[in-house]
């Protein structure tokens, strides 16, 4: 059982804060708790959620208005009439969705309503049976099961995906790594058949941004995250729209959907 | 005492407040928000909000001896912070007025 203070310390460094810094807020806690002649734990509760806590709360900007709406880029997405059919089914009709930089839209409905379908349309990877798509030409795609191979390891991955950008192997590696701490991961080398469901989607998610696409289209990418990294997620989701981009999340969950410019619900038609 | 989500919104404002009054230390400043009525501010939540202050640069810190105990960390209001709280301050005016006329409008007379 290690105390407070280090227990705290090591999840700052888990959630991808640097060292030095990581000290120096495990220090001033321990004091702040010191003041009140109570022990850490008394004050802060669990080291573990404290950071967490601490995390989030040092990125709000101070007293946040209710977000000032970016503004809008140019139309990096953009879906007109768009409709699915396999065979006699029809999975949905006439979905129109506008996408810009700077906005997230968020794809939601049940099971089997068809919104990996959309998704994928959307990356060009499946034909729609009817309407149009437009998009910005460098996209990247997050799909639920990604196409990576078991034998390889997290930075072979990088290359090889950077490989296929245009990057040389040694500035995919790091920036895979760079992107990667971001998620509050370390990649290890270890062979993907041996990683939790969590870090494996976290790859997904590199290998989606390793090329600093203008659009991204994410597909349930935090299933099998834990608790504080899906929290860390969509912080990353309002990052890429804060730096401009477009993002496109298929979820099942609802509640951050107050903070997307979109919401189309294939459930509801 | 106020409402929990109501102090997220505020609780900046009034520890920049407090510290253009005079530079303090944490349980100093918790003591000071609820004898003031405002709120009895966890230190989960209070210590939190001046870490942030201080590292944007909106107050700064400079650490003291106590009579007994541990030093304490005391901060001081920046230039920038002032120059903040009198944009907020004047945020919370209308707000405030504005929530009063909605209050007062809906009330019934009593007499």
């Amino acid at each position: 059982m290690t105390d407070w203070p280090s227990a705290f310390e090591a999840e700052l460094l888990r959630l991808g804060v640097q060292p030095a810094r990581a000290r120096r807020l495990a220090d001033d806690t321990s004091q702040q708790a010191a003041e009140t002649a109570t022990a850490p734990g008394e004050v802060f509760g669990p080291a573990h959620l404290y950071a967490r806590h601490l995390v989030a709360e040092l990125s709000a900007p101070v007293a946040a208005s209710p977000r000032t709406k970016f503004e809008a880029g140019p139309v990096l997405l953009s879906l007109t009439g768009v409709s699915k059919r396999y065979r006699r089914q029809t999975v949905f009709t006439g979905v129109d969705l506008t996408v810009r930089g700077g906005e997230v839209a968020a794809i939601v409905g049940a099971n089997g309503c068809g919104k990996s379908t959309l998704l994928r349309i959307c990356a060009g990877l499946t034909r729609p049976s009817g309407g149009t798509v437009k998009r910005t030409r460098r996209v990247g795609f997050v799909p639920q099961d990604g196409g990576t191979a078991g034998w390889l390891t997290a930075e072979e991955h990088f290359t090889l995906f950077g490989a296929a950008a245009g990057m040389v192997p040694g500035r995919a590696q790091s920036t895979g790594v760079h992107l990667a701490t971001r998620l509050a991961w370390r990649p290890a080398a270890q062979r993907v058949q041996h990683m939790s469901g969590g870090t494996r989607q976290k790859l997904n998610l590199v290998l989606g941004e390793l090329h600093a696409p203008d659009l991204l289209l994410l597909d349930e990418p935090y299933q099998g995250f834990d608790q504080g990294t899906y929290v860390d997620f969509w912080q990353q989701v309002f990052a890429w729209r804060d730096a401009g981009r477009a993002v496109v999340v298929v979820t099942h969950l609802l509640h951050d959907l107050q903070n997307v410019d979109h919401v189309l619900d294939l459930g509801e038609r | 005492m106020t409402p929990r989500p109501w102090l997220h919104g505020f609780l900046d404002l009034c520890l920049l407040a407090m510290l253009r009054e005079r530079p303090d230390y944490g349980y100093g400043l918790s003591q000071r928000l609820a004898s003031a009525g405002v709120a009895d501010v966890p230190g989960g939540t209070l210590y939190p909000a001046l870490l942030r202050l201080e590292e944007q640069g909106l107050a700064t810190p400079s650490w003291a001896p106590s009579e007994a105990g541990p030093r304490r960390k005391y901060y001081a209001i920046t230039d920038a912070g002032r120059e903040l709280l009198d944009g907020q301050a004047d945020d919370w005016r209308r707000f405030r007025d504005g929530v009063d006329s909605l209050l007062s409008a809906s009330e019934v007379p009593h007499d």
